[in-house]
């Protein structure tokens, strides 16, 4: 397994167009580094609604680390606007978005339905189906 | 007028980008200039970008760019980290 991500542009469809794979080479089992043209794209894409997912090694409900919602925060600092936030493991995923009040206080969402393009996040992750 | 051991420091925050109004050593410290920024951010001291008392610039990252021919001068560009992991 290697983690990946994608930034989704929620503008005009509820399940998100995927804009952007974030396939970097220095990638790998338990991270996605820092990255500036992940920002750059970002950035380029800030008039839109945004979303990014990334994803988690292993099965079930993934959570969110220390590192995910300190980024998710300094993001949206950046870019003055909330986005919606992914995580995926190869059976499950979860939304995420701030409910404040705390800088860090990000909760799970209703997951109302999986994304199409879940599954190929999946496969850029290149889990081990047993 | 820059010098050459200086840089023009820029920001991104609350979907805007300015620079500082001075010019910094391009060697200070990334703290310092995280530190210099926020103060200027939390005051109203970067044209473009309005006054936020609560500005925190703690998980953002300076990216240290090289003069071009394009731009003559040193950047310190300060933008938000972006690393996910478990």
């Amino acid at each position: 397994m290697i983690e990946a991500g994608v930034l989704v542009d929620l503008t005009e469809d509820p399940e998100g167009v995927p804009i952007y794979w974030h396939l970097p080479i220095n990638r790998n089992t338990i991270a996605l580094p820092d990255s500036r043209p992940l920002w750059d794209v970002i950035w380029e894409n800030r008039h839109k609604d945004l979303g990014f997912a990334h994803s988690h090694p292993g099965s079930g409900t993934p959570g969110p680390s220390h590192e995910d919602m300190t980024t998710f925060a300094a993001i949206e600092a950046a870019l003055g606007k909330r986005l919606v936030w992914w995580i995926v493991s190869s059976d499950s995923y979860i939304d995420l978005g701030w409910a404040g009040p705390h800088k860090l206080s990000y909760r799970v969402g209703p997951c109302m339905f999986q994304p199409s393009w879940v599954e190929r996040l999946r496969v850029e992750s290149e889990y081990q189906i047993k | 007028m820059i010098g050459e051991h200086e840089a023009r420091v820029n920001v991104t925050f609350s979907g805007t980008n300015g620079d500082l109004p001075d010019p910094v050593s391009f060697d200070a410290t990334d703290g310092d200039i995280k530190q210099w920024v926020t103060e200027a951010v939390r005051t109203g001291g970067i044209p473009g970008i309005a006054a936020d008392p609560n500005a925190s610039l703690q998980d953002f990252v300076v990216d240290r760019f090289e003069a071009t021919e394009a731009r003559p001068h040193r950047l310190l560009q300060l933008r938000p980290k972006t690393p996910f992991g478990v």
